[in-house]
């Protein structure tokens, strides 16, 4: 390899890893970043959470853009989406209303403490634990893809028992499921295990740019007894106010950057708008399924970056 | 209004007190998506008619945080200045929301979740004084 061989790889190198200080504001940049935000908020909707989980890698990684500006724009387009996806979700009354704002108290602080350590820690440390984040997810989404639709079929929703704090909140819910066509009644359980993850969710949205929102789907599925499409509608409704939180003090540090703000937020909105129309009439096995390859696949790549700029670690790469 | 309980325990002024926080909050998201959505899309065509290249320093973005800037932004129709105005209110849409839900839930006299909803509101509120005094 010659000298100029060398250079050109060290301005590869450069070009991959470092995050560019300006940014032409092209129709390529605009149509890229709107393409990401609306592909990010139709999965998003149809899986209750904010979408940072693509758009953050997508950003850092394709676009080259700074770390935490990738962050503090993915929290604000969390809110976009949750503004889209929670209308047509309280519209088609699928949010349990009364869960999704008794959850919000633990994650808003929960926000609040993730918000605080995203402002001290480096940006190696955020990715490497967003890796674990992704990774945990793609085993969450895979584990629990048929879950759902034999506790509809077998009634289990409604069978359960209510703890104390449920019945005293009358956190009870239903609504009609477009795909089993049958109305689904069911009654909470599990508040106090429910609320201790709904503020780790709210620490990961501070932290990471996310919503939080599988954490939260996760719990109100797997612990509190609330069939995953109504913990879908529950979760996008209650990421709003937990990015909302975050965007505060972001907003605060000079970190939310209004024209990637602009195209992202336009593109998650329309993502989540056509999300939300075909969520209740999926069956979400197959969904769950291709959700777990993608994060596995952002996992590794953040989980990659990570350990690069940290350790000087050099893992294989896709392409 | 009755308060009779139906088949699955819930009282009838419970089922009417729920229907009226829903279509405050349904109204509420869908204002605050379609206003910040047409200010971001108007912002968006109108710097793609003179593409720049932008810094991504926190120094520019604060730059941006005076009134009399906002003021001459707007009069300009400066794309930056709209995206910020679109970003304060899509920010302040689902703060709006808890305040609508505060206020349904006081009207339906649902003393419970009056004060889930107040507690939310001031753990936002505490966020942002943070914010202003040290936290940064």
């Amino acid at each position: 390899m010659d000298k100029a061989d060398l250079g050109s790889a060290k301005a590869r190198l450069v070009e991959i890893y470092h995050p560019i200080k300006r940014m032409q504001y092209s129709y390529s940049f605009v149509v890229l970043l709107f393409g990401v935000a609306a592909f990010a908020g139709l999965f998003g909707a149809l899986l209750g959470v904010g979408g940072g989980i693509f758009l953050v890698p997508a950003m850092v990684l394709a676009l080259h853009l700074p770390m935490k500006i990738a962050v503090a724009a993915s929290v604000v387009s969390v809110i976009a989406t949750s503004n889209a996806g929670g209308s047509s979700y309280v519209d088609q009354r699928i949010t349990n209303l009364r869960l999704g704002m008794f959850l919000e108290v633990f994650t808003t602080v929960g926000a609040l403490s993730g918000s605080a350590l995203a402002l001290y820690l480096h940006d190696w440390v955020m990715q490497l634990i967003f890796a674990v984040m992704l990774g945990y997810m793609a085993y969450a989404a895979f584990s629990t893809r048929n879950l759902d639709d034999q506790r509809i079929a077998s009634g289990g929703f409604a069978k359960a028992k209510a703890d104390r704090f449920a019945r005293w909140l009358k956190l009870r819910g239903d609504y009609y499921d477009d795909a089993a066509k049958k109305e689904v009644q069911y009654v909470v359980n599990g508040v106090p295990l429910g609320a201790a993850i709904a503020y780790l969710a709210g620490i990961a949205s501070g932290l990471l740019g996310v919503g939080g929102g599988v954490l939260k789907v996760s719990a109100m599925n797997r612990y509190m007894n609330v069939p995953m499409k109504a913990a879908v509608g529950t979760s996008k409704l209650m990421i709003g106010v937990t990015a909302a939180v975050s965007s505060i003090l972001f907003f605060l540090a000079g970190l939310i950057h209004f024209t990637i703000v602009g195209p992202v937020a336009v593109g998650t909105t329309a993502g989540a708008t056509a999300g939300t129309f075909v969520m209740n009439r999926l069956h979400s096995a197959w969904l769950k399924s291709l959700f777990s390859i993608l994060m596995l696949y952002l996992a590794y790549e953040m989980l990659a970056k990570g350990l690069d700029l940290g350790f000087h670690l050099h893992l294989p790469a896709f392409a | 209004m009755s308060n009779e309980e139906d088949s699955s325990g819930q009282s009838t002024a419970d089922n009417s007190g729920q229907l009226n926080v829903y279509a405050d909050v349904y109204k509420v998201l869908l204002g605050g998506m379609m206003v910040s959505t047409a200010l971001f899309a108007a912002a968006i065509v109108r710097a793609l008619l003179q593409p720049q290249f932008v810094p991504l320093t926190p120094e520019w973005i604060k730059q941006h945080y005076h009134w009399r800037v906002i003021a001459e932004g707007l009069l300009a129709f400066d794309p930056t200045v709209i995206m910020l105005i679109a970003t304060v209110l899509l920010i302040l849409t689902p703060i709006a929301r808890v305040v609508v839900s505060a206020y349904a839930f006081a009207v339906d006299d649902d003393r419970k979740f009056l004060f889930v909803t107040l507690s939310v509101l001031a753990v936002i509120m505490l966020t942002a004084v943070l914010g202003l005094f040290g936290l940064k």
